[in-house]
């Protein structure tokens, strides 16, 4: 047990590491000067070169990667090139409109994704099975910009029952978290649906039916559970996707969160943003990665022991 | 009558009195004089560009320009006719081609008590000179020395003539020299002497302010408090409006104005802009080094179907590189479709199966693409083929920069209501290195003298200059472009900014 979780965590290390320089050349690659991004279109050459000296850029890559990774081990992630101000502090301060967005998201999917696939598998073959159906194929198929504008026309323009966007008290978040969950929802609802479908066929689950249980213990406590191993598996990575899902979501409902950050700072080039954006997010990723994995163990003993 | 208002034909001593003495108080009232009693109500307003910094000399966004003009006073305004006008700055003259004097505003405060006076424009002045970190300092290298002339008199000699010295100080903001013990701190918490007081923001999303009481001009500002979010997103910043959670928003494209139009509450409001949709030509390079090619190009675009039918009549035909109301613009003749004779200098030139690359900067300007194929296939009628390169803004830049194009999908706003910038950037040797490459002694020797304090002298060459490269089609003019609003019916006093600002100051709502 205690090598498994060694060996998991000494994977995740490895793997922020890769991270990080994946992050960093590619950002370099990328054609466009942050100089001549953050300058006006009349701004002399003098000028742009002495900006790129003062952001650091005329260094070998090599060299600036060292000094990365050194200010990095320091929890300084540099200067952010457009708001002159710490990158992580930039960050930071969008992290809890992000994280509030991702949690509601999450909350809605595994709520009404659940809940959905249970209620469509164990009517299977009905009307609600097939009503359920087409709302999870909706949800996966709507594109997450037009779901977006069009709840923000309905709720927001013409009934005027909640804000169109930012982020001013909790009725700002329905909206968008509604438009974030759309597809995860829809995804957790089928997978849970076709992995109920499976072990309600299990002949333990008829054994269980047969001595006399009630039809609400199989289903939730013997059926649930069993089916809920790659159910789990799909929500640990559908919160990454979450993340990455919310960079368009932020943009139609003006959330002030990472992800409307981080489009704004790829376009502008402003690498120490992007840099922290990424490991930030990665480090979460990989970190509910190895929850969910350490999570297994708690579910399925037999992991324990591989 | 008599029986419906029994009581004012019986107004006793005692009621005569009380409610005389009222009166009196309120009329009495400290403020009241001056409209303060009358400020009521909050704006907000929906930007489309996003603010970055809070330091007035560490950017050169328009978006930026208009909010911090809340907080902090410039020495200099300019209003929407393009006439520079007292703020910090009572009056201001020419001493000699290189000196300027200006004469200070007295009995002006920062929000924290601290008086306004030279010492604040030194310290303003040499900040944007000195710290070459700063986005704006490139524009004050010109200046030698910035020196007091008493309190309320300020010095500012330059190297070389600098007209436009009073045009640029419209964008900077006046500091206390407090600033520069902690500048980071500073603007993180930002006191300028404007008509409000920063209360928050959040980097990139939004700034609050509330009013100034004691602001400098009487009756400013009309409002308690004032919000700015940045909103890119166009159908995001006009559902806000329509649905009331915003009462102005700026960049509106001309396809949403019915939109906004048909929707309660809402209007619009439009000015031609001092901006001119202008694309550059890479004139060191074949095909389009050559004169008679570019006049081609030119003849062949019919400027007025763009303007009709994909600006929806949002557009003015364009007269001059300069637009009107700023110095130096003077009306040039048209330029014309005539698709004839454009075939007719192809064909003497030996031009045949011709082609052009067009780079355009993904999404930077609203209907670009339409427009570009537009332009494309009125091209293609004369025989020439337009190639559209969509590329992302960044990577645009850098073939800009590196040269690999032919045209430049461009415009330029004349920020700061001067033509010197452009001229100086894009006419002179310099200036165009890595962007057009144009050259040419004559207009480099213009735009020189033309830098004088003299506006008569200002006219004068900025009209000789505008002519010379307007014959060489030295860029492609195509229009010049409107400034659209969206504005909530409850807002009053809002005026359509040419320069793209909203500046909410003066306005009131209802």
């Amino acid at each position: 047990m205690r090598t498994y979780i060694l060996r998991r965590v000494a994977q995740s290390a490895l793997t922020l590491l890769g991270v990080s320089v994946l992050v960093f050349v590619i950002l370099r690659v990328l054609p466009g000067d942050p100089a001549r991004m953050l300058l006006p279109d009349g701004a002399p050459e003098s000028a742009v070169a002495e900006l790129n000296r003062q952001l650091g850029l005329h260094e070998p890559l090599i060299v600036q990667y060292g000094l990365f990774l050194r200010s990095v081990a320091h929890g300084d992630f540099g200067q952010s090139f457009q708001y002159r101000a710490p990158a992580l502090r930039v960050v930071l301060e969008r992290l809890p409109a992000t994280v509030q967005l991702t949690l509601a998201a999450m909350l809605v999917t595994i709520a009404v994704g659940v809940s959905l696939g249970i209620f469509t598998a164990v009517r299977r073959g009905t009307r609600y099975d097939v009503a359920g159906t087409i709302v999870a194929v909706l949800g996966q198929s709507l594109p997450n910009f037009w779901l977006g504008i069009m709840l923000i026309l309905l709720f927001g323009v013409a009934l005027r029952w909640l804000p169109t966007s930012g982020f001013a008290s909790w009725t700002s978040l329905v909206l968008p978290a509604i438009t974030l969950a759309a597809f995860p929802t829809a995804l957790v609802a089928r997978l849970t649906r076709s992995s109920m479908l499976e072990i309600l066929n299990r002949d333990y689950i008829r054994t269980g039916r047969a001595k006399g249980l009630t039809e609400q213990s199989v289903v939730l406590r013997h059926a649930l559970r069993n089916a809920a191993i790659p159910v789990l598996t799909v929500i640990g990575l559908q919160i990454g996707a979450l993340l990455g899902g919310a960079v368009i979501t932020e943009s139609v409902f003006a959330w002030p969160g990472m992800g409307k950050l981080i489009v704004d700072a790829i376009f502008f080039r402003d690498f120490p943003v992007v840099q922290t954006v990424l490991i930030l997010s990665a480090t979460v990723f990989v970190a509910i990665n190895l929850l969910v994995d350490l999570l297994y163990t708690v579910i399925d003993p037999r992991i324990r022991y591989l | 009558m008599r029986e419906q208002h029994p009581q004012l034909d019986h107004i006793g001593r005692r009621d005569f009195l009380t409610v005389s003495a009222a009166g009196l108080a309120l009329a009495s009232a400290p403020g009241l004089a001056a409209g303060q009693a009358k400020r009521s109500g909050e704006i907000a307003a929906g930007l489309s560009e996003r603010m970055l910094t809070l330091d007035p000399a560490n950017h050169y966004s328009i978006s930026t320009t208009s909010v911090l003009r809340h907080l902090f006073d410039p020495l200099i305004d300019v209003t929407n006719d393009s006439k520079f006008v007292p703020a910090l700055a009572e009056t201001w003259r020419p001493v000699n081609n290189t000196t300027w004097r200006f004469t200070l505003r007295k009995g002006v405060t920062f929000h924290d008590g601290t008086p306004f006076n030279a010492d604040s424009v030194v310290f303003t002045l040499k900040r944007v000179h000195d710290n070459t970190k700063l986005i704006k300092s490139f524009v004050y290298q010109d200046i030698e020395s910035v020196e007091k002339d008493g309190d309320y008199g300020v010095i500012v000699t330059s190297k070389r003539p600098f007209g436009s010295l009073p045009a640029h100080l419209t964008m900077l903001g006046m500091l206390p020299p407090s600033a520069g013990r902690n500048e980071e701190a500073f603007f993180q918490k930002p006191i300028g002497t404007g008509p409000f007081r920063f209360a928050s923001w959040t980097h990139g999303d939004q700034i609050a302010m509330t009013a100034n009481p004691t602001y400098w001009k009487p009756g400013i500002p009309k409002v308690e408090k004032v919000t700015f979010r940045f909103i890119p997103e166009l159908s995001t910043r006009t559902a806000a409006l329509r649905a009331g959670e915003l009462q102005v928003i700026d960049r509106v494209t001309p396809d949403l104005v019915e939109t906004l139009k048909g929707t309660r509450g809402v209007k619009v409001l439009d000015v031609p802009a001092i901006e001119a949709q202008r694309w550059i030509f890479q004139l060191g390079r074949e095909p389009v080094k050559d004169q008679r090619l570019r006049q081609a190009i030119s003849l062949a675009i019919d400027r007025s179907v763009i303007i009709k039918e994909l600006l929806r009549g949002y557009g003015r035909p364009v007269d001059s590189p300069v637009p009107p109301g700023l110095i130096g613009h003077t009306s040039l003749p048209p330029k014309v479709y005539d698709p004839e004779k454009a075939r007719q200098i192809l064909k003497q030139a030996g031009y045949s199966n011709v082609s052009v690359d067009i780079v355009l900067m993904k999404d930077f300007y609203p209907k670009q693409l339409e427009i570009a194929q537009a332009v494309a296939a009125m091209l293609g009628d004369v025989g020439i083929k337009l190639n559209i390169k969509n590329l992302e803004i960044a990577a645009a830049r850098e073939q800009r920069t590196a040269g690999t194009y032919d045209l430049f999908f461009s415009g330029w706003a004349h920020m700061p209501h001067d033509p010197d910038w452009y001229f100086g950037q894009w006419f002179t040797k310099a200036g165009a290195e890595k962007l057009t490459r144009y050259t040419n002694p004559r207009v480099e020797q213009l735009i020189a003298e033309g830098r004088v304090p003299d506006p008569k002298v200002r006219q004068a060459k900025y009209e000789e200059i505008g002519r010379i490269v307007w014959d060489e089609d030295a860029e492609l003019w195509l229009y010049y472009t409107v400034a659209i609003y969206g504005v909530s019916d409850r807002l009053r006093n809002f005026e359509a900014r040419r320069d793209y600002y909203v500046l909410l100051s003066d306005v009131g709502i209802v």
